[in-house]
């Protein structure tokens, strides 16, 4: 009987157990450690961070899911790997006890989603700074909170500043930002306080619509239409002004400091402010044999688990080496090692890094959340049933062969809601595959705004809660 | 760049949202599918 352990139950770890538990749990031992007891679906957090949704509705118990598919759940803190042979176990800090548990694995992996580096920039986030953050549920209700009492500010009459966007030169998850900002602008314009405020994007991509991915492009009508246009008109309909190619660098009580490509310094007032951190990879320790630190066999400097990638390919040559990106998310020194989600290491940022001439790297990191998450899982999931059952892989699939849906809400009613729908193909440009300067597939790309996105995006919260749930018919539905 | 009002009115015109809805999904099932989901 073979030994899987998954670390994390995001949305990659999550799907990884549901595929896993499916297929082999029932002859082998599946367990999913974690240190929070519920999944929590993430896309829905940006209507917590306006007050639109409870926060109850976007989790759930995952014990009662793996009991059905016979996965085993330990509520427990990763905290150390030790991957050698003749080790190969996790030791974990049970949450509540504090006890230490150890697990054996035979094949691993690690799937924990990233370590909030609020750290890296001084003064940001709503623990030890100024600002707020909606990536973790506890953050998204503090931001609810604070949003709420700056509306009671406005009733009074006062006018306030609002910056919504990105809190380090290397954030990504640019995608989730738009949503808020558009989302607190309708929520605004709902209340009748529009006027009261001035909103500001501040983003370290190179463009408008960049979101990381080097912007979106699609024909339509034998135009190509780009992000860029497209998210500088919603910008313009709504009056939020953007400030895009800026790293912020420092936070005090109501002012951000930042640069911008040409190196110029600036601060900006602002009385709330939501900006993302940057993402690390989660502190685990990489423990030897011999009792040594082997984090360099497993992880890059910034954290994120070492993949079949390409590393250190310089940027130009990078975006002509589609095959750079990893397929099989395996680690290349430890073969029963694999990580999906957000902790696999990319080979490089997929939009245009910049350095300006204070030396500070301008460079929107690559997202790997959501769909192209649980895609990654479960080719982890399947390749590591297919190393159990036959001894060989058979499952591959690169971001830079994988399609990508997106559904940024502009606002959750489904009345006068809207959101805008994006598809790209593939994920990271493949120049090798679509001989075009963009490298994407422009007829099956897609980029579209309306009221019909508002339902997707209601319709997809409660369809991936029954998938993530594992209720019947769950495989029908793609990740 | 602006959407123009002739834009504005079909995102918000029920009757083709609905039919863009239908579309949208149908396009998002065929692309997963065109994928390589190996």
């Amino acid at each position: 009987m073979a030994k899987v352990l998954i670390v994390g139950a995001g949305f990659a770890g999550h799907t990884a157990a549901l595929y896993l538990g499916s297929r082999i749990g029932r002859k082998h031992e599946v367990t999913v450690i974690s240190n929070r007891d519920v999944f929590a679906y993430v896309p829905s957090w940006v209507w917590v961070g306006v007050g639109h949704m409870k926060p109850e509705q976007t989790v759930f118990k995952l014990k009662p899911v793996y009991d059905r598919l016979n996965v085993k759940f330990v509520h427990a803190a990763a905290k150390e790997i030790h991957p050698d042979e003749g080790d190969q176990y996790v030791l974990g800090e049970e949450v509540g006890t504090g006890k230490q548990v150890r697990l054996d694995y035979d094949y691993l992996l690690i799937a924990p989603g990233p370590l909030l580096n609020f750290a890296g920039t001084p003064g940001l986030g709503p623990e030890n700074g100024f600002t707020q953050s909606i990536c973790s549920l506890p953050h998204s209700v503090k931001t609810r909170d604070s949003y709420l009492a700056l509306c009671e500010r406005m009733k009074k009459g006062e006018k306030v500043k609002i910056v919504i966007g990105t809190g380090h030169p290397g954030a990504t998850c640019q995608g989730a930002a738009f949503e808020y900002i558009v989302n607190v602008h309708k929520d605004l314009v709902k209340k009748g306080l529009r006027d009261k405020a001035d909103i500001l994007w501040l983003s370290n991509e190179p463009a408008l619509g960049d979101f990381g991915v080097n912007g979106v492009q699609v024909k339509r009508n034998g135009i190509v239409q780009k992000s860029a246009e497209f998210i500088q008109s919603v910008f313009n309909d709504h009056g939020i002004r953007y400030q895009v190619q800026t790293g912020v660098t420092k936070v005090e009580p109501g002012k951000i400091h930042w640069q911008n490509y040409e190196g110029e310094e600036g601060v900006t007032d602002f009385d709330f402010a939501m900006l993302i951190p940057q993402f690390k990879g989660q502190p685990f320790k990489y423990i030897g044999k011999d009792g040594a630190d082997i984090s360099s066999k497993l992880v890059n400097p910034a954290g994120f688990v070492l993949v079949d990638g390409k590393y250190g390919l310089p940027y130009p040559e990078l975006i002509q080496t589609p095959d750079a990106w990893p397929a099989r998310y395996q680690n290349p020194t430890y073969k029963n090692v694999f990580s999906a989600g957000i902790a696999f290491a990319p080979p490089g940022p997929i939009s245009k890094p910049f350095t300006n001439k204070n030396n500070l790297a301008i460079a929107a990191a690559p997202p790997r959340t959501g769909m192209v998450s649980g895609m990654i899982g479960r080719v982890a999931a399947l390749n590591i049933v297919d190393l159990i059952n036959k001894r060989e892989m058979t499952h591959s699939e690169r971001m830079s062969e994988m399609v990508a849906a997106c559904v940024a809400s502009m606002g959750d009613s489904l009345l006068d809601g809207n959101a805008v729908v994006i598809v790209m193909y593939p994920v990271v440009p493949n120049r090798n595959k679509f001989a075009n300067e963009f490298g994407r597939d422009l007829f099956t790309s897609h980029l579209e705004m309306g009221v019909s996105g508002a339902w997707m995006k209601f319709m997809l919260h409660h369809t991936f809660i029954w998938k993530f749930k594992a209720l019947p018919g769950w495989k029908l539905i793609p990740e | 760049m602006e959407f123009s009002p002739a834009e504005k009115f079909w995102m918000n015109f029920k009757l083709y949202q609905l039919w863009r809805f239908v579309v949208l999904n149908y396009k998002i099932l065929a692309v997963v599918a065109k994928s390589k989901r190996s």
